[in-house]
């Protein structure tokens, strides 16, 4: 198959995001005490290792991707779907829900954080009844809250004492 | 064998115990009703659910996953078949034949004909498993840290070459768990790596968080990002009942399909997909009536859905070889399920034989146990699990949002957690985008901190020599095959020649 050799920008950043993080592996890597106790490797090595797999693999896609994008990719076969109209506003709602949630669900509590993150995830995937979508956030949220926290022992932060 | 026999035994009285059986049913049930959700895997159901070892038995726990690891391979299929929604990789074929014969009034005999096709091969799978894991155990036994290293190096290779249609981005994807394996404290001098300051990351990420961010809050950013709702809806179901010659097609392709399966599972190479297509292709091959396949425009034929379902059964019951003798996951899957093991300090390998005997050989049981369940559960309920996909997709996805957030919180009681959670699952957005495999992240970060202490503690013994994995021969064997794994198919692939079939 011909493919127009040009670079691809998304695959050279992934390239050069693998190889920048191979270099922080190694800067991190060469503060680590070299002192080696009752082990033959100190804890450096290891994540040296890893830094100088991690910047082989960083440049060899790197070089695919200026050679034209990978070797066989998804496009080519064309499973890549297109992005969807409204999928962006979507994906946000439930960023926000999840976001939401895990900064308030120790001050108002498991049920509340779980109803908010049910509204806001149910409102990215098209739902336009935000009160509906609450009230059933809270009939999942509560017999599963029982069924986790008192059947399963499973600590989540309770409705009553967050707040007092 | 009069061991196996006896231990085996034991097993059975251990999980024939009414609670221990509850557990199985309840297993069997969950898993079942999560997996026909779509786009819910077994590694993600099963991610779901850990929290329950914190309050249950690791016996019964364990029974109640192996439960749902069946049971969410059982769904798998029955969406594949009835809605051409397959689930994961490996229920592909199921949905393209299977599919084809619901379209054609067949869905009835297809489902049959892959619930039990699924029993067989997981009971078959079993029997092989009960005969062949504790030699592989005894053998394993023998193996020291230098060996260890070596056969966790090729589990890394073959995984990352497996999994997903590129070695490079399979490597990658493994590099990636590797690095967030590194983060936390070093086992073996107590150094904190990594975790600039952030106290949350002294102990490490857990595999749960990284797994459920990947899987659900990714495949659910995804789906409102790049895809739209599947079409398709439920097909009027006809008798569930197989005729005659349903019968005579379907049996010799389950013995093939199990044949197939059963190996690629057990061996450190991972992944369920490559059985299938390989059970697919022979069968298409050996059919008397290549005409009914779907990939010739056909009806979809019966054995198109035999094989491929009864080999992937039987990959899935092979992958417990080598997690229950080697402890080395193959799948992500296997590597959930290992994490469960390590939440109740158990650590998985040769050793697991003989320290917790017991409950190695009540797991092994229950599978005999899980497969009958979920072929008398299956069957008649197969009307109530289609009707479980009627609910709106804003719901379902809100609350497997939810439940993400409850296994993961429930972990650590830490909003630190979720908010990694989310980040993660952006992550898995970008990875899906440009066809990055995510099963070798997992495994890399499992496998990672296991390799550098094996790879620390066979240089202690032999005082700093690196030669000692060369010169002994086990350990020399599994690197020469890791080199070829990595050199041969670029080198076929420059020639011209595929492994792979690309479609």
């Amino acid at each position: 198959m011909t493919r127009p050799r040009k670079v691809c920008p998304a695959q050279l950043a992934v390239g050069a995001s693998l190889i920048l993080m191979s270099a922080a592996l190694a800067i991190g890597a060469s503060r680590f005490p070299a002192e080696k106790g009752f082990t033959v490797l100190g804890a450096h090595v290891y994540p040296y290792a890893v830094a100088v797999f991690l910047g082989i693999v960083g440049v060899s896609i790197s070089l695919q991707a200026i050679g034209g994008g990978f070797r066989e990719p998804a496009y080519d076969s064309g499973r890549v779907t297109k992005a969807l109209p409204g999928g962006k506003t979507g994906a946000c709602w439930v960023t926000a829900g999840l976001a939401i949630c895990a900064l308030l669900i120790t001050h108002i509590g498991f049920v509340l954080a779980a109803a908010l993150l049910f509204a806001c995830s149910a409102h990215g995937f098209g739902s336009r009844r935000p009160a509906r979508d609450f009230a059933i956030g809270i009939a999942l949220a509560l017999p599963v809250y029982w069924l986790f926290s008192i059947g399963l022992g499973v600590s989540l932060p309770p409705l009553v004492n967050a707040w007092i | 064998m009069p061991e196996i026999l006896s231990s085996l035994a034991t097993g059975f009285a251990t999980a024939l115990a009414p609670l221990n059986l509850i557990c199985g049913f309840i297993g069997c049930l969950l898993g079942t009703a999560i997996g026909v959700l779509p786009g819910i895997g077994p590694a993600l159901t099963i991610a779901l659910l850990l929290p329950i070892t914190a309050k249950v038995d690791p016996t019964g726990a364990l029974i109640m996953f192996a439960g749902i690891y069946y049971g969410a391979q059982f769904g798998g299929s029955t969406t594949s078949i009835l809605l051409n929604a397959p689930g994961e990789s490996a229920s592909m074929v199921t949905a393209l034949e299977g599919n084809s014969m619901a379209r054609h009034g067949r869905a009835g005999p297809a489902l049959a004909t892959a619930a039990i096709g699924s029993f067989v091969a997981g009971t078959i799978a079993t029997v092989l498993l009960t005969l062949f894991a504790p030699v592989i155990a005894n053998l394993a036994l023998k193996f020291g840290p230098a060996e260890y290293f070596a056969i966790l190096v090729l589990a890394f290779t073959t995984v990352s070459a497996v999994l997903g249609s590129s070695m490079l981005r399979g490597l990658a994807s493994l590099g990636l768990g590797l690095t967030i394996g590194l983060i936390g404290l070093d086992s073996l001098s107590g150094v904190a790596r990594y975790t600039w300051g952030i106290p949350e990351l002294i102990d490490g990420i857990e595999v749960v968080l990284v797994a459920v961010g990947l899987f659900a809050v990714g495949e659910a950013l995804y789906g409102l990002l790049y895809q739209g709702e599947e079409a398709g809806s439920p097909h009027r179901l006809t008798s569930v009942w197989m005729t005659r010659a349903d019968w005579k097609r379907s049996v010799p392709a389950w013995l093939r399909g199990t044949l197939i399966g059963f190996p690629f599972g057990s061996i450190p190479a991972g992944g369920a997909e490559i059985p299938t297509f390989l059970s697919y292709s022979a069968e298409r091959k050996l059919s008397k009536h290549p005409q009914e396949f779907a990939a010739n425009k056909g009806e979809g034929a019966i054995e198109g859905v035999a094989g491929p379902e009864a080999a992937n059964n039987a990959s899935a019951t092979g992958s417990l070889v080598p997690l229950l003798t080697l402890g080395i996951p193959t799948s992500a899957t296997a590597a959930i399920l290992l994490a469960a093991f390590q939440n109740y300090n158990l650590q998985p390998g040769p050793l697991l034989f003989q320290t917790s005997g017991e409950l190695v050989w009540a797991l092994v049981a229950s599978l005999y146990i899980g497969n009958t369940i979920l072929l008398v559960l299956n069957l008649p309920l197969v009307g109530l699990w289609v009707k479980l996909l009627r609910i709106p997709r804003p719901y379902l996805n809100a609350g497997i949002l939810v439940f993400a957030t409850i296994g993961v919180y429930g972990m650590r009681q830490s909003s630190f957690d979720l908010l990694l959670m989310l980040a993660i699952g952006w992550l898995g957005v970008v990875m899906r985008r440009l066809d990055f495999p995510i099963a070798p992240v997992i495994v890399g970060m499992l496998l990672g901190p296991m390799a550098e202490k094996q790879l620390r503690n066979a240089l202690s013994i032999s005082q700093g020599d690196w030669l000692v994995f060369v010169t002994q021969p086990i350990s020399a064997a599994l690197l020469a095959l890791t080199l070829l794994i990595l050199i041969v198919p670029p080198l076929l692939h420059a020639r011209g020649i595929r492994l792979q079939e690309h479609d």
